[in-house]
């Protein structure tokens, strides 16, 4: 592998995004300034998706249209020289053994793909993090990679323990750096662990079949980007294979397929104009040079374009479905007040997910329906809500979560929290308890008691502390449910709060 | 050596030696308070008025401090030990001699947030010989109580192999006990379902007592927590003291405590019952109260 200036951008970016994938976590600090969301800030994917789905624009997605408009004037440059997935598969490609390419995917499926998905958001369902690049690398980091290599360090770590006891104190610091600048802090397993990994691994599988296959192909974000580098005002020349060479076939990574180069499918590698043994190859305005550029026509284009708004449509009302059980406790991050604007706005990116103190918040499947999946839920009885943190407000791309300052978060509400009284000691065996009580984090205290002196079941006369929630006050961080010290089910539970007359959440 | 500096060095070997044992020739427990604006002033009086820190920490020893730093709370809101308090013991402890001095909870929140916003890690850096570490899930042994309540739970290794152990809880109201003091703090070394010990919790938190003892108790009520207690979160329940107890006793620096938020001892189960089990004394007219 020769080192061009796209591999050095190339390496550069994946070396951010790898700097910012392990800041992304609280690691002393209440602010987190840069996170990995600036990969999602600044990709266009994202914008387009948030702007058709939510009818609004918001600034944080600006630099995604930044992106685009460099696009419009430069080209597909992101996928050469930024595109940390790209990267990636650059890395490994050439360690895979091609066969033939895959027929059916060179049509038009990857248009079919990005206008379903872009019409699915006009119809109010943003599916498009499913397949956005960045974001099936982050979660397949997030929920997959990451905690393995945590975990396996940290069972060598107290492994050592029952090894050496206390002489691995000797050796405390090495491990004190792991854990406090690289490592997650907590031991998670993720519900969508495999589902994460199986995505990644896909894409990494279809490179028997040609370079670049996914990017080529199939990544709506891609061809996104290829359809505004058509306009780019950059082009190579000569735009054919030279007959007496014929090389730039066996370089190219994405183009190439036919004769005539593609232009939205050139990535800008610049491969072939180092590589051409006739220096022939240049890239040059479209305003300089012989030829006249022949003007580019979208094959099929209306026929794409009507049928994918038909199958957006489709796409969009058919997982409509949620069943009213699953929502019963269906909790959102905190700050997320209505639950179909948080669906129009996520990019299912997991960085909460990764960023939450307490692994409060995990990557749904189902419960949401099955449009929701890749989205957060939070499950007090594996991990609470933490008072004095906003984190996941900060490091959401698209505002979904909104950041809200500190005092405005501690008031917003997640959900509710209820007591099951045929459980609850004091309630049930008439033992005092109140754990939750002393839980919460409420000033002033959402779960008061009642005193009552009663007899209990032994005949002695004593003071029970009932627990009671204040429904104003509390907010559902859900420590209370949490910490309930009942073995298996909680005596308190968090239910989610719909609005007003709302029994259940529908579209 | 000659004559005079033989008598100069036998005698004050006499002072130093006779002084602790004056102490501690006392029937009743003793039990120090002092008072001042200057926390870690204040800490230290309290210590010296028992014997100073030297009586309990000889060179080479390992000591474990164990104050509150259970709850995600900034130092003014009384919810977790001073960390002024607990540096001036430290640094005390260090002065001493001691080889290694570590600082842990098991705390309730995420314990990186306790651990910062209590003020423990500012307050403890740089400070030479001083471990400020994260509990371990490998740590926790299971002890054998054979107590009242809990026949065995798993304990902190590191406070149990201890030579000595410094309880500083922070002095605070719960709604379960009334008051959260010395006895209470314990449950910081435990690990496992804590919250099942509130079933029984007096008879329990002497059970962990009897077993793991606190050579020295040393509590902060430079600030106390009158309401909303264990965790608070309002200034409006906060009062200043700017007073620490210190004794051998944990049952008489309890007793001595509850008297800080005009209650009596006998009000407190929790040193009721560990008077009643033998773990020191709860009568306020026993205990040798000395102002600092």
């Amino acid at each position: 592998m020769k080192i061009t200036s796209s591999r050095i951008s190339q390496l550069i970016f994946l070396t951010v995004f790898i700097v910012l994938f392990i800041n992304t976590e609280y690691r002393g600090k209440d602010e987190i300034s840069v996170a990995i969301n600036s990969f999602f800030r600044a990709n266009p994917l994202v914008a387009i998706s948030y702007l058709l789905s939510t009818k609004t624009f918001t600034m944080l997605v600006f630099p995604g249209f930044l992106m685009l408009l460099f696009s419009l004037l430069l080209g597909r440059f992101f996928c050469g020289w930024i595109c940390p997935l790209g990267t990636l598969i650059d890395i490994v490609t050439d360690r895979i053994k091609k066969t033939l390419p895959l027929k059916f995917l060179k049509t038009t499926f990857k248009y079919y793909l990005l206008f379903t998905l872009l019409f699915a958001a006009l119809f109010n369902v943003n599916l498009s993090g499913i397949l956005d690049p960045i974001a099936i690398l982050v979660r397949a980091l997030t929920f997959f990679f990451y905690p393995i290599i945590g975990n396996f360090i940290k069972s060598g770590w107290t492994g050592l323990y029952s090894a050496i006891g206390d002489k691995r104190d000797n050796i405390e610091f090495v491990y004190a750096f792991l854990r406090d600048y690289i490592l997650p802090f907590r031991d998670t397993i993720y519900p969508s662990a495999f589902i994460s990994f199986a995505l990644l691994a896909a894409i990494i599988f279809l490179e028997r079949y040609e370079k670049r296959n996914w990017c080529k192909n199939l990544c709506p974000l891609g061809t996104l980007l290829g359809l505004a580098g058509r306009l780019s005002i950059f082009r190579r020349l000569p735009n054919k294979l030279c007959a007496d060479c014929r090389e730039c076939k066996n370089i190219c990574p994405t183009d190439f397929d036919q004769d005539t180069l593609q232009k939205q499918d050139c990535i800008l590698c610049m491969d072939c104009r180092i590589r051409c043994n006739f220096k022939r190859v240049k890239f040059l305005s479209i305003f300089k040079g012989e030829h006249k550029e022949k003007k580019v026509t979208f094959v099929q284009g209306r026929r794409v374009f009507l049928e994918s708004l038909l199958s957006g449509f489709f796409l969009s009302r058919a997982f409509v479905f949620r069943s009213p059980q699953e929502q019963e406790n269906l909790l959102r991050p905190p700050g997320v007040s209505n639950e179909d604007e948080f669906l129009k706005k996520c990019v299912r990116c997991g960085e909460c997910i990764k960023i939450c103190l307490r692994n409060a918040l995990y990557p749904t499947i189902f419960k949401a329906g099955l449009y929701g999946i890749f989205t957060p839920v939070l499950i007090p009885r594996l991990g609470y809500c933490e008072y004095n943190c906003n984190l996941c407000g900060q490091v959401c791309p698209t505002g979904a979560i909104p950041n809200k300052p500190l005092e405005e978060k501690k008031k917003s509400v997640i959900g509710i929290a209820v007591f099951d009284k045929n459980i609850c000691l004091p309630y049930a065996k008439k033992i005092n308890c109140i754990v939750c009580e002393e839980h919460c984090p409420v000033p002033g205290k959402a779960i008061k008691f009642e005193l009552s002196e009663e007899l209990d079941y032994t005949g002695k006369r004593i003071m029970l502390k009932k627990p009671y929630i204040v429904e104003d006050l509390c907010i559902g961080c859900g420590i209370c449910e949490n910490k309930c010290p009942l073995e298996g089910k909680s005596a308190v539970e968090v239910f989610a709060k719909l609005g007003k007359g709302k029994k259940y959440h529908k579209l | 050596m000659n004559r005079r500096d033989f008598i100069k060095f036998g005698l004050s070997s006499l002072i130093m030696a006779g002084l602790p044992k004056h102490v501690l020739s006392q029937n009743s427990p003793v039990l120090s308070i002092s008072e001042g604006k200057d926390h870690a002033a204040t800490t230290i009086n309290a210590i010296n008025a028992l014997g100073g820190i030297q009586r309990f920490v000889k060179k080479g020893d390992v000591v474990v401090v164990k104050p509150n730093i259970g709850w995600d709370r900034k130092p003014e809101y009384a919810a977790n030990t001073n960390p002024i308090v607990v540096r001036a013991i430290v640094e005390a402890c260090i002065n001493a001699g001691a080889k290694k001095v570590k600082v842990f909870d098991n705390t309730c929140n995420d314990p990186r947030r306790c651990y910062q916003n209590s003020g423990m890690n500012s307050a403890l850096k740089g400070i030479k010989g001083v471990e400020l570490k994260f509990m371990e899930d490998e740590r926790y042994k299971n002890v054998r109580l054979n107590g009242v309540a809990l026949k065995e739970w798993e304990l902190y290794d590191e406070a149990l192999s201890a030579n000595v152990l410094i309880n500083v809880p922070v002095a605070k109201h719960h709604s379960l006990t009334r008051l959260t003091l010395a006895l209470k703090n314990m449950m910081g070394i435990m690990g496992g379902n804590r919250g099942y010990i509130h079933r029984n919790i007096e008879e329990s938190l002497s059970d962990i007592n009897k077993v793991v003892k606190s050579h020295l108790v040393i509590i902060d009520a430079t600030r106390i927590l009158l309401n909303h207690g264990p965790q608070g979160g309002s200034l409006s329940d906060v009062k200043v003291l700017d007073r620490v107890i210190a004794s051998t006793d944990i049952v008489a620096a309890d007793a001595y405590a509850t008297t800080l938020f005009d209650l009596k001892p006998q009000d407190i189960a929790t040193t009721v019952t560990a008077y009643k089990r033998n773990l020191g004394e709860m009568n306020l007219n026993k205990i040798k109260v000395i102002k600092a």
